[in-house]
């Protein structure tokens, strides 16, 4: 039996003095598709940056495909889309030039990128369906397909588990469609995904476990809630506010 | 073209080339994450570097380097740890490096602020042939950083932590971009001088990019534009008999102002 990806035991994150996450268990099996579901504030975002090693824990253990996160040094096995609202940088780049980049991790110092290197940009440009912006300036694109840009970078170093932050969040219904045939693509391959929502939207059907966080601690963890009554309606709007929050659209009623 | 005849002008005129080529090379990736004022801090502390050297009777070029990447890298650490912004250390690193150089020339025998006057402004005039030895030692050096480490440096100036999860060499290459300004802006300190060292940073690379769509593109047009900036800046100074450092960045400034029309026609056409 292989490792699993991602093995997370008693992980506690401090920030600024604050307790962010608290004993908190999660294990990701490969070829697993995982939602990171709570409310605003709940850790959620955090937890997947620790995943991935940015955040340090402040107590706990973290191991990668099996390997403790300190002597860990396969990174392209991983894939990371953090959230942004725009692809950034100060300079204009094209589309193939920040996808490309997705890749050097697995690209050599001194070497030029080979066949099977332009040919997995060129695969994950395809995915996201911006094949045919290859040669235009990101910044000329909508937020939407922004979000698809950065989500080709992480599929560009073919990834065996990628890991997204909010990757629906202010994406247009179109772009949301790509995504998720792009992660149902690698998760067919047997690839893995981790992903924190706020709204799942389109990729309600992919999901086979949802990890909900409530105050920085596991407060479930198994198969995605089913939306029931009103709730199933893709479209209903919540007028009643969780938690002090305003309202907003929802698929599920763990917002 | 008489002013070939001089050897002071035909070593100015390699400098020129070099630096014209290298500081812009170097400034796309600082303009890239949105740090173009850091050859500028950089060159504030390099004055200190610059009286230093005064102070202990050494070659002020020498110690001026040695402050500038202690400088650079402390800023970069800083920002990396997050206990400033990459903004207030740059304003601390300002104040320091000027109060810092002042502060050091009024103790160095001799030493008036007028001494550091040649460094503010640049002398490229006085450019000897040791002089000329380190500078295209030190130009070449920075364009081979950033032609090895190109696809790398772009990665992490694109997004830092992208970068980390993808298993780049992310504090090694944050350094080596530090480092390399520093070099770049002590090297650029006798061509335009050091208040005016960041203008070569950062000037062509606002240039380039009113016209092109790639990174690529933008890092090729700088270092073009920051070339023909700095050898006619040059030229300009020989015959009307004005700065070379000053005229060097004023053409440059023209040429943007021209590429904002020229961009700004272009997509007018387009539409």
């Amino acid at each position: 039996m292989t490792a699993p990806v991602f093995d997370l035991t008693g992980g506690q994150v401090v920030l600024g003095g604050r307790r962010i996450l608290d004993d908190v268990d999660v294990r990701v099996q490969a070829g697993e598709f995982v939602a990171v579901l709570g409310a605003n504030g709940s850790g959620k975002t955090t937890l997947v940056r620790a995943l991935v090693g940015l955040v340090p824990l402040a107590a706990g253990r973290l191991e990668l495909f099996g390997t403790p996160l300190r002597s860990f040094r396969d990174w392209p096995r991983l894939g990371y889309v953090p959230q942004r609202l725009a692809v950034g940088g100060g300079v204009p780049a094209t589309v193939g030039e920040v996808v490309a980049s997705g890749r050097t991790g697995r690209v050599s110092r001194l070497r030029r990128f080979s066949k099977d290197d332009r040919r997995a940009v060129t695969h994950a440009l395809e995915d996201v369906g911006l094949a045919d912006r290859v040669h235009d300036a990101v910044a000329t694109l909508s937020g939407g397909q922004q979000q698809r840009v950065l989500i080709a970078r992480a599929l560009a170093g073919e990834p065996e588990v990628l890991v997204l932050d909010e990757p629906t969040a202010g994406v247009d219904a179109d772009s949301q469609d790509t995504l998720a045939g792009a992660l149902g693509h690698l998760s067919n391959a047997g690839g893995s995904v981790v992903l924190v929502a706020h709204e799942l939207g389109p990729l309600a059907g992919l999901i086979g476990r949802a990890v909900v966080l409530s105050h920085g601690r596991v407060v479930s963890d198994g198969p995605p809630p089913q939306p029931e009554g009103h709730h199933a309606d893709p479209h209903h709007v919540h007028l009643h506010a969780h938690e002090g929050l305003p309202p907003q659209r929802a698929g599920f009623g763990l917002t | 073209m008489s002013l070939l005849e001089f050897d002071f002008m035909r070593r100015a005129l390699v400098a020129a080339v070099l630096v014209g080529l290298a500081a812009p090379a170097i400034g796309t990736f600082l303009v890239q994450r949105k740090l173009s004022l850091m050859g500028d801090g950089i060159g504030h502390i390099a004055l200190t570097g610059v009286a230093l050297g005064f102070l202990l009777g050494t070659a002020p070029v020498l110690t001026a380097i040695v402050v500038a990447i202690a400088g650079a890298v402390a800023i970069e650490l800083v920002r990396e740890r997050g206990r400033a912004s990459g903004d207030v250390a740059l304003a601390l690193l300002f104040y320091g490096g000027i109060a810092g150089g002042v502060l050091l020339i009024g103790l160095a025998p001799g030493g008036t602020n007028a001494t550091l006057v040649g460094y503010l402004f640049g002398s490229l005039s006085s450019v000897t042939g040791t002089d000329l030895v380190v500078i295209v030692a030190l130009s070449v050096a920075v364009l081979a950083v950033v032609t090895v480490f190109a696809r790398e440096l772009f990665a992490v100036c694109q997004d830092e932590e992208v970068a980390r999860v993808s298993g780049l060499p992310v504090r090694f290459l944050n350094i080596l971009v530090a480092v390399s300004a520093a070099v770049t802006v002590t090297v650029a300190m006798r061509v335009v001088g050091l208040l005016l060292v960041s203008a070569l940073m950062v000037v062509p690379v606002a240039t380039s990019q009113q016209l092109t769509r790639s990174f690529r593109a933008t890092l090729l047009g700088a270092c073009l534009v920051g070339a023909v900036a700095s050898v006619s800046g040059l030229v300009v100074a020989f015959y009307a008999d004005v700065a070379p450092g000053a005229a060097t960045v004023v053409l440059a400034l023209g040429g943007f102002l021209v590429a904002v029309l020229l961009g700004s026609a272009r997509r007018l056409v387009a539409r």
